[in-house]
């Protein structure tokens, strides 16, 4: 993790404490600013500074208090007389705030053309903190953005720290270092450099390598040093984070790969039946989560947040069930038959996807974002450590450890493992080979169901989706062989991988193809799958 | 001619991490009619799966006619080369009819070769020596246990192979049956003719064979008459039951 | 009784060759007279005769090799985008109509891969050539390391999907998403005329009559009792001292070429074609054509795809929301009840026994 953006944080936060009671020392003289702003051209500029520093550091009340001033002045909407000035706009005191007309003949302060400037940019400076609507702060920050040099130093950070908006906040910190990297004391600008240095960014890359072309950069040779050192950290560091980014997201894709093909894998290696219906099991994986989600919004709001959760438990025993009755019902009789067992599970799914089609409608459900798969950590470069994609490869790790725990460990995955390795020898043994059929198919359709489950956070979710994952599951069963558990993690890690790898450089079609022919490569090498016992040709 | 049909020179086939044949040699000659006995997975399918080009050994070969190491080569030229096989279990093509067996086993290539009428003295023939011609047209599929066996035979046999290799003819026969097989194999024994027969049925055994090989565990334990073997007191023990 | 001993008196395949070869002549002769056929209908037929070449091209490779591919829409496919090219190079040449997805991508002319494209013969034959070169490689690769049964259909299944998003994409310079479409001339002559429309019908009824006969020749010589032998039995086969790989890979390039030729003769009677034809549901559908005629028979498939096709045409119009229920209840039903579809209709004797019968569990079917 970024250990250096943590330390810099505490530190502000820190004298942020440290700064607040003294800065509530001073109270603001209210009443001697607004003589200020009504005086001549010295005066303003000495009110001027007085708003600087309200905007940067003052009482939230004081700052709320300049919010109209400046803005006032630049309209000539401030009416000055004897008593101290009103705010024409809405006719209140500009001192008390209270509603006064204005005395005798008032006069409207006028801004010299330098103290223009300055006002603008004071206004919104202020209105960058204090303005209620983060609409009015981003338009403010446009008006900064314009003169970057006048910009006060620390006005930016301040705002950033305190700023709500996610979107906003990015963008006054780009602001901030642009601020920092064109101020004019050389040495605020090295300082800035090492600062952006330490997060490195593309934004930060294209902001210091744009910096090659300014005057300092030929003229001083420590900015030139200092420049070079920055790009060189820079570029390591976003190389690290695609690196990383890359990891990520073919591990998160190999996991919903995994959890797609690890009950495919585990149906074909015990019957040689390819369930064509996978994908839907998926699918409706996915719609029973949905569905305990509008269970939960009528029943039990307050545990809405915990949909994901609960949904477990539904997700699989509701496919298992389907599994279960598809097997006694149908795939019983095709025993032997495999290539007919694949038109047959290709009906099932066809009959799936139509029936949730005309009960659900094609359009994609809207799921909830608990706050467990939202957002994420940035750690490094452009890499975001995203919640959702945690969530299924955590997941998958769980799904794995659980199956092969059954597979392994239990008299039931025993069954499973001896009809795998020879049926009629099991049979002959007293095994019951036509339950463990029927569990075993329910096993590997509730897997389908909770890879629904899983990746309803990431894709969308609709009646064809399953489509999108069974041929690449299928690919993962052909390439790990029949019925092996780790040969299904070993090339859904690879696949997954190789399908990341390849998608940014040509494209995700490419991808698909290239992972194909890799496979039919693959398969002229070793016929049987990475994992497969060999067994007798004849 | 060389003498040794088949010259099996330490052979091991291994499954993971077991030896299904452990260094085999084994020689059989021409005009010999070799029984090979042995437990149930003394390997003794294996080697005929290697010999056939099914298997590939991890180590050793297996010379043909003294000169070919079939090792190397594919199923389809080991069985061009002259050596035919019947499988275990009865390997018929259950679609076609007993005639198109015989003809296919006649006549190698996907265009016949044979002119028609030589190739109808040829079926009449094999049908006549494995006595299916009351069945020629029926499909392999209708035939009983037994007819399967003799049609699978006069398949291979067709093609008048210098080296026959059976595998369990006689498993699951009746004794008319088994009968039957005897006198067949027996009329198949010609001089410039090897046949392996691999066999559980000792009195079967001991009506066909003119030597026996006995495997253990992948490994020559005993080659000799039947008469020798039945008094060989290793065999017994591993085999005969004591 | 021939030489390898099939009963040969009239077989039903026969009578249908017959019957489709009258079809044909009588639409022509009735063309242009108060009798004709509708537009529809007509063309309807044309449509239908072409999906029976294609279901033919899979029984031959899945009912007499044991073979299923789930990917045979690729040469379908094939077949089809490379007579597109055809039309539209050859309608540009004569009426100069650019296609519609050039000006979409905003090209002023052909990309240069359509050069020659205007000449049906150059077309023919880079269709022949390229269906040839990808069947030919794809199926010595899979063929060579023994793939087979459920693993051979699963990845000609990821082919034909993988073809499809290739196909969608926009920038291959073959239509992308939207396909190719706006055929205005074939052979010289103006396309969507009646004529026109009952030429390609009959046409179609009579390369689906050659088609049958000649793949009936091929089944019923040594060389069809050799892919029998190879569907039940393949190591027996090999050991026998033949090379299996071979037969193999000859029956499975002629099955793509046949299903090249349906697609050349569909796409300009539906007057589009588009990347859907490469969808994983359309190579299943085939399948599920021959296994309703019944496998292993040329009729079988014939009037499995007739059939079902007739089915989903009417219904794509009285109903369209529930064709693939039924489709899913036929698939079901003739897989437990009658294994070899209609042919076990016919053992009922509801319709004449067809052909040799053949055991209703497992043609060429083994366990992986
Ligand atoms: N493909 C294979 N994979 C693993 N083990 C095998 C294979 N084929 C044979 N075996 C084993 O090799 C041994 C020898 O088998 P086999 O040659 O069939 O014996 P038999 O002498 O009964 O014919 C047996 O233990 C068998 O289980
Ligand atoms: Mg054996």
């Amino acid at each position: 993790m970024n250990l250096t953006r943590l330390t810099a944080v505490l530190a502000g936060l820190l004298a942020a404490l440290l700064l607040a009671p003294s800065a509530r020392a001073q109270a603001l003289d209210r009443a001697g600013l607004i003589a200020n702003l009504c005086g001549n051209a010295s005066a303003m500029g000495e009110a001027a500074s007085v708003l600087t520093g309200l905007a940067m550091s003052g009482d939230a009340a004081d700052r709320a208090f300049a919010v109209p001033l400046a803005r006032a002045v630049i309209d000539r909407k401030l009416a000055c007389d004897d008593a101290g000035a009103v705010l024409t706009e809405n006719g209140l005191d500009a001192v008390t705030r209270q509603p006064r007309a204005a005395a005798g003949e008032p006069l409207t302060p006028v801004l010299s053309l330098k103290n223009r400037a300055t006002y603008e940019q004071v206004d919104a400076a202020l209105a960058l903190r204090a303005a209620p609507e983060a609409s009015q702060r981003a338009a403010a920050l446009k008006t900064l953005e314009r003169r970057p040099a006048l910009i006060p130093e620390g006005l930016l950070e301040a705002a950033a720290a305190a700023e709500p908006d996610a979107g906003l906040k990015g963008e006054i910190e780009t602001l901030a270092q642009t601020a920092a990297l064109t101020a004019a004391d050389p040495a605020a600008r090295i300082r800035a450099l090492a600062r952006i240095a330490d997060n490195p960014s593309r934004r930060a890359l294209t902001q210091v390598s744009a910096l090659t072309a300014d005057p300092a950069y030929a003229a001083s040779p420590e900015f030139r040093a200092a420049v070079d050192d920055a790009t060189v950290r820079i570029g390591r560091g976003i190389a690290v984070g695609d690196v990383l980014a890359t990891a990520y997201n073919g591990l998160s894709f190999a996991s919903i790969l995994f959890m797609a093909a690890i009950g495919l894998a585990i149906i074909f290696g015990l019957m040689g039946v390819i369930n064509l219906a996978q994908g839907e099991l998926i699918m409706i994986g996915a719609y029973v989560t949905w569905l305990v989600q509008q269970g939960l919004r009528v029943v039990a709001p307050s545990l809405l947040d915990w949909y994901l959760v609960l949904a477990i438990p539904v997700a699989f025993f509701v496919t298992a069930a389907i599994g279960i009755a598809l097997e006694a019902s149908l795939l019983r009789h095709l025993y032997k038959r495999p290539l007919m067992s694949l038109l047959a599970t290709w009906a099932v799914s066809l009959f799936l996807m139509n029936l949730v089609r005309v009960v659900f409608g094609t359009q994609n459900l809207q799921f909830e974002t608990p706050f467990y798969v939202t957002g994420g950590v940035p750690v490094i470069g452009d890499f975001i450590f995203t919640w959702n994609r945690m969530f299924a490869i955590l997941f998958a790790v769980v799904t794995l450890a659980l199956t092969w725990g059954l597979v392994r460990r239990t008299p039931f995955g025993l069954n499973i493992r001896a009809v795998t390795q020879n049926r009629d020898m099991a049979a002959c043994i007293g095994i019951p080979t036509r339950r463990v059929d029927m569990m075993a198919f329910g096993l590997g359709s509730g897997l389908a169901g909770l890879a629904g489950l899983a990746l309803s956070p990431i894709y969308s979710v609709n009646p064809q989706m399953g489509q999108n994952f069974i041929i690449d599951a299928f690919m993962v069963v052909v390439l790990g062989g029949v019925g092996t558990i780790a040969g299904t993690v070993v090339a859904a890690l690879g696949i997954g991988q190789i399908n990341v790898l390849i998608e940014p450089l040509w494209g995700a079609v490419a991808a698909k193809v290239i992972v194909l022919l890799m496979i039919i490569a693959f398969l002229q090498w070793r016929p049987e799958g990475l994992f497969a016992v060999k067994g007798r040709r004849k | 001619m060389s003498l040794t049909a088949l010259l099996v020179d330490g052979l091991t086939v291994r499954f993971g991490s077991f030896r299904a044949l452990d260094d085999l040699s084994l020689a059989i000659d021409y005009g010999e009619v070799r029984a090979i006995i042995g437990p149930n997975g003394a390997g003794k399918t294996t080697l005929l799966d290697v010999i056939s080009g099914i298997t590939r050994p991890k180590q050793g070969r297996v010379l043909f006619d003294g000169a070919i190491d079939l090792t190397g080569l594919s199923e389809a030229a080991i069985a061009r080369a002259g050596l035919r096989r019947k499988f275990q279990k009865p390997s018929v093509f259950e679609g076609l009819s007993v005639r198109q067996h015989i003809a296919i086993g006649a006549d190698v290539g996907f265009r016949a070769r044979l002119d028609a009428p030589a190739l109808e003295d040829r079926i009449g023939e094999v049908l006549e020596t494995v006595g299916l011609v009351d069945h020629s047209n029926r499909l392999a599929g209708e035939l009983s246990h037994g007819q399967k066996q003799w049609l699978e035979i006069g398949m291979v046999l067709a093609s008048d192979p210098k080296v026959l290799m059976l595998d369990e003819p006689v498993a699951g026969l009746t004794d008319e049956e088994t009968e039957r097989t005897a006198a067949l194999v027996r009329a198949l024994k010609r001089p410039d003719r090897a046949i392996v027969v691999v066999e559980h049925d000792m009195d079967f055994v001991e009506r066909i064979a003119d030597r026996v090989t006995v495997l253990h565990e992948g490994r020559t334990l005993f080659e000799g008459s039947m008469a020798h073997v039945r008094a060989d007191a290793a065999v017994v023990e591993v085999y005969l039951g004591r | 009784m021939n030489r390898f001993g099939l009963i040969t008196h009239t077989a039903p395949i026969v009578h249908l060759i017959t019957l489709i070869v009258l079809a044909a002549l009588l639409m022509a002769g009735l063309a242009g007279t108060e009798f004709a056929l509708s537009r529809y209908l007509a063309n309807a037929i044309g449509q239908l005769a072409a999906f029976a070449v294609l279901a033919i091209s899979l029984d031959l490779i899945w009912g007499y090799l044991g073979i299923l591919s789930l990917g045979h829409g690729l040469f379908f496919a094939l077949g089809g985008y490379l007579m597109a090219m055809y039309l539209l190079k050859h309608s540009f040449e004569i009426t100069g109509t650019v296609p519609d997805f050039l000006q979409f991508m905003g090209w002023k002319e052909f990309p240069f891969y359509w050069d020659g494209f205007e000449f049906f013969p150059y077309a023919l034959a880079a269709a022949v050539v390229m269906t040839t070169l990808i069947s030919g490689l794809f199926g010595y690769v899979s063929f060579r390391s023994r793939v087979g049964g459920v693993y051979f259909a699963i990845i000609t299944q990821a082919l034909v999907y993988v073809a499809m998003l290739l196909m969608f994409r926009n920038d291959t310079g073959f239509g992308g998403n939207n396909g190719m479409t706006g055929f205005t001339v074939l052979f010289g002559w103006p396309m969507g005329t009646s004529g026109m429309i009952t030429a390609l019908a009959v046409a179609s009824l009579l390369v689906l009559a050659g088609v049958l006969a000649g793949c009936n020749g091929l089944v019923k010589s040594r060389f069809g009792a050799l892919m029998l032998a190879t569907r039940d039995d393949e190591t027996r086969l090999r050991t026998m001292g033949y090379e299996t790989l071979r037969l193999k890979l000859i029956v499975w390039c002629l099955s793509a070429l046949i299903a090249m030729l349906a697609g050349m003769l569909y796409v300009p009677q539906v007057g589009i074609i588009n990347p859907r034809v490469l969808s994983p549901e359309l190579s299943l559908e085939i399948a599920v054509w021959v296994a309703i005629g019944g496998r292993g028979h040329l009729v079988g498939a014939v009037i499995g795809a007739l059939l079902v096709n007739a089915v989903k045409f009417w219904l794509s119009f009285a109903a369209p929301e529930i064709w693939p229920f039924i489709l899913s209840g036929l698939i079901v039903l003739v897989v437990l009840v009658f294994p070899n579809g209609l042919m076990d209709l016919a053992k009922f004797k509801l319709v004449r026994p067809m052909g040799p019968k053949r055991l209703a569990s497992d043609m060429g079917e083994a366990r992986p």
